[in-house]
């Protein structure tokens, strides 16, 4: 399984790779990753590469990616062609209309990309008092949900819980939940 | 540091500079060294976190830059403490002297140099090959291909320093550095040896007749070491056979190794042998040449110079950079590789950028983000004051995160760690023999003044260069993940103390008779303190100094909330804030021809209150909104 994590420096997108990696290695599998740290995490485009499995490189090829995880809409889309044929991005989306660009629709068809986008923005101003640190563990839950993964709701909540600080904990439960629920009901 | 472990059994997720910080520590070193920067950074707060977990009374020190970190962790050898020194790949630049000087010792406990390389480069003004500098110095590298390998190698490298009495030098690439793999853990080390500086001018002080000595006794060892690296290191230096006859070879060290080796697994390619070298200086020469031998062409990937290519004596079938094969600067990315191979074995290169793709990227204008000072950041309040004080000024400036203060058309020139002060008095110099009346105002970060701005200082004092200098006291060294530096006093061990280094005292000790401290987020301040500055230094005829305060917002202290909102009416559209200030939360919309607030990112700093001419940006008051 290979994943690709895209956004913008500042988004929390590290934390996302650890509980992928909390979850692999609970399951006996190896596993390998690439992260940003430096100059680029000031407020930049951030990618992350996560490869379960049996693998040398920590990166991932472009066109070669199961799952693409956006935390920004602009950084999924500048990221698509990481996605082999019949990929999914779970995607933040933030203009509705910029996802329905012809181009973009005729690509993700050629590819036979699924989408799975929620709203991230609006979801925590609703729920979570506009807190947008809790952006990763959203995106979290709405990949479980979605169901593409191969994760179940349970060892993804566990690991995320784990791996909360204490005093984040039950907010963290809060969104994963939020997450899960906004892209499983949609289906 | 964040809390990164989930052990299974003796097994963990490392990244690979907690992997290397793991091998130090299990190997039993006693002083471990550093100075922060990427992507070599998060190695020595891991020796400090695994030292104190697993109880080693080892010291774990930042030295104020790599030169001191350097010396302190190579005399610590002089006793026969294993030791090491860690940094990034331009942090060897600044610790040159004692590397050179060093690698000609005949040392006593085991030195480790670990050096960070940045092909790419993502995080650094160069991407050069510390292994060139290895070769240079004439001691030996270890080339990591993984995290695990490269903790493997930190036992290895203390082993072959102590065996030969050399500097052995670890390079991790910034993808071992930041790739994250499960690891296997163990246990430290019993160290079997004793701690004692043993008198003996003619081991200890560089005179030149030592030097005649040394020097032919270097080459020996040299010698010896590669005839080690042809035969006993079969774990870092080994072939990958083809399964068919092959019709190409390929020699790859480093994360290289790994890339082209996934690459070939997913083409299926049985036709193809790979020579994995783990100790590409000095080089295992036989092995490659025999290896070189057996195949029809044989290509060399390695990062980022050829150093191994350079090692072989004919190139005629070596396809590598000598011949433009591979490229000459950059990454090897997957894509890159994939694409030598491709034109090499005559099949279809990896599909390029689509079409489509290209569509949607132009049409809804996606361009990728440039990094930026982070919401609420106090240089960019600090930028502004000193830009608008003395619009005319030219401004130097330094590495850290200020360089993007270039965002803000308020830096002008960056060299390198302490450059803006001694650009400072070249400016100055250039513009006094030419009779030119033009300010220079340079901005460095307190740790970078701690590293390399005093001796620049000290210089400008005694030449009298009458120029400003802006010292942005964030109290942290922020661009590397927030280390702790001098001005801040904290150390790495649990229970070490350290004392505060006072910036103003500094100043004042190295002889500038004008220092003044403001708070870098009252922007109508600093802009007088700026121009006041200026004028001093004129009338002085030496340079003054200024200190813009305020914490780094990567610390998240508590500060004021003050909500802001631009105003349509009084926005006129003219793009000053976007130019001169440029913060995330405050953007432009083409199509309304104002500025807005991005809620996503603004943190209700306030600064940008200051900062419209047009009072267009003002506070949301509780009542009306």
């Amino acid at each position: 399984m290979q994943y690709v994590i895209v956004g913008i420096g500042g988004q929390g997108i590290l934390f996302t790779s650890r509980i992928l990696g909390k979850i692999a290695v609970e399951r006996g599998e190896q596993v390998m990753g690439s992260e940003v740290h430096g100059m680029a995490q000031r407020g930049g485009s951030v990618i992350s590469h996560f490869k379960v499995g049996n693998y040398r490189s920590p990166l991932v090829m472009a066109g070669d990616a199961d799952i693409l995880l956006a935390f920004d809409q602009n950084e999924g889309i500048r990221n698509l062609h990481f996605l082999k044929k019949n990929g999914s991005m779970v995607v933040n989306v933030h203009s509705e209309d910029d996802m329905k660009n012809s181009s973009l629709t005729a690509f993700l068809k050629d590819r036979s990309i699924r989408v799975y986008s929620l709203a991230g923005y609006e979801l925590l101003k609703k729920h979570m008092g506009g807190n947008f640190l809790f952006l990763n563990v959203l995106l979290m839950g709405a990949m479980c949900g979605a169901n593409i993964s191969g994760l179940t709701f349970e060892e993804v909540s566990r690991a995320v819980k784990e791996l909360s600080p204490s005093k984040f904990e039950d907010a963290n439960m809060k969104v994963f939940r939020l997450g899960y629920d906004s892209i499983s009901s949609g289906q | 540091m964040t809390e990164v472990l989930c052990t299974v059994s003796t097994k963990a997720i490392l990244l690979g500079n907690e992997a290397i910080a793991r091998g130090i520590v299990e190997a039993g070193c006693l002083v471990a060294c550093a100075y922060p920067g990427t992507p070599s950074s998060e190695i020595l707060p891991a020796v400090a976190k695994f030292a104190d977990e697993m109880g080693s009374p080892m010291a774990v020190e930042w030295g104020v830059n790599e030169k001191v970190a350097f010396e302190m962790a190579a005399a610590a050898s002089f006793t026969g403490s294993r030791s090491c020194a860690v940094m990034k790949q331009v942090g060897l630049n600044v610790a040159a002297d004692p590397f050179m000087s060093s690698a000609l010792y005949d040392l006593k406990g085991g030195f480790l140099l670990v050096v960070a390389d940045d092909p790419g480069p993502h995080s650094s003004q160069t991407e050069q090959d510390s292994r060139h500098f290895a070769m240079f110095a004439k001691i030996p590298c270890f080339d990591p291909s993984s995290a695990s390998e490269a903790k493997e190698m930190v036992f290895d490298a203390f082993d072959l320093s102590e065996r030969f009495h050399v500097t052995a030098m670890l390079r991790p690439s910034v993808r071992v550095d930041h790739c994250r793999q499960d690891v296997e853990l163990g246990e430290i080390l019993p160290f079997k040896g004793e701690v004692k500086f043993e008198k003996d001018p003619s081991r200890w002080v560089c005179l030149p007749a030592k030097v005649r000595v040394n020097h032919p006794k270097l080459n020996a060892k040299l010698e010896e070491i590669r005839a080690a690296f042809e035969t006993e290191f079969r774990k870092y230096n080994y072939e990958v056979p083809a399964k068919k006859e092959s019709v190409l070879g390929i020699v790859a060290s480093g994360v290289s190794f790994s890339i082209v080796s996934d690459i070939l697994k997913s083409l299926g390619r049985e036709d193809v042998a790979v020579l994995k070298i783990g100790t590409p200086h000095p080089l295992p020469v036989k092995m490659v040449t025999d290896f070189i031998e057996k195949h029809p062409r044989v290509l060399f990937l390695e990062e980022t110079y050829p150093v191994m290519e350079m090692q072989i004596p004919d190139r005629t079938k070596i396809m590598g950079r000598w011949n433009g094969v591979v490229p000459g600067a950059g990454e090897l990315l997957p894509e890159v590789v994939a694409g030598i191979l491709a034109d090499i074995l005559g099949i279809e290169s990896p599909s390029g950028a689509d079409s489509m793709l290209k569509d949607t990227l132009e049409e809804l204008g996606i361009t990728p983000r440039k990094p930026m000072l982070c919401p609420g950041c106090p240089h960019r309040a600090s930028f502004f004051s000193i830009r608008q004080a003395l619009p005319n000024a030219v401004n130097p400036s330094d590495i850290g995160c200020y360089s993007l203060g270039v965002n803000q058309k308020a830096v002008d020139a960056i060299i390198d760690m302490g450059g803006s002060v001694t650009m400072g008095s070249g400016l100055t110099l250039a513009h006094k023999v030419a009779g030119i009346d033009r300010p220079v105002v340079s901005t460095i970060g307190d740790s970078t003044f701690f590293h390399m701005g005093i001796p620049g200082l000290v210089s400008a004092v005694y030449n009298r260069h009458p120029f400003v200098l802006a010292i942005l006291d964030n109290s942290t060294t922020a661009m590397t993940g927030g280390q702790a530096n001098p001005g801040v006093g904290e150390k790495l061990r649990k229970g070490d103390e350290g004392r505060k280094v006072d910036i103003e005292g500094v100043c004042r000790g190295c002889g500038v008779s004008h220092v003044r401290t403001v708070a870098a987020y009252d922007v109508a301040a600093g802009k007088e303190a700026i121009k006041e500055a200026w004028e001093s230094a004129k009338e002085k005829k030496e340079p003054a100094v200024v200190i813009f305060r305020h914490p780094c917002m990567l610390l998240r202290l508590q500060q004021p909330v003050i909500p802001v909102r631009v105003d349509p009416e009084k926005c006129i559209g003219c793009k000053f804030c976007i130019n001169f200030f440029n913060c995330p939360g405050l953007v432009f919309n083409e199509e309304s021809g104002k500025a807005y607030i991005d809620e996503r990112f603004c943190v209700s700093c306030g600064v940008c209150l200051s900062v419209c001419p047009h009072g267009a940006i003002v506070e949301v008051s509780e009542e009306g909104e």
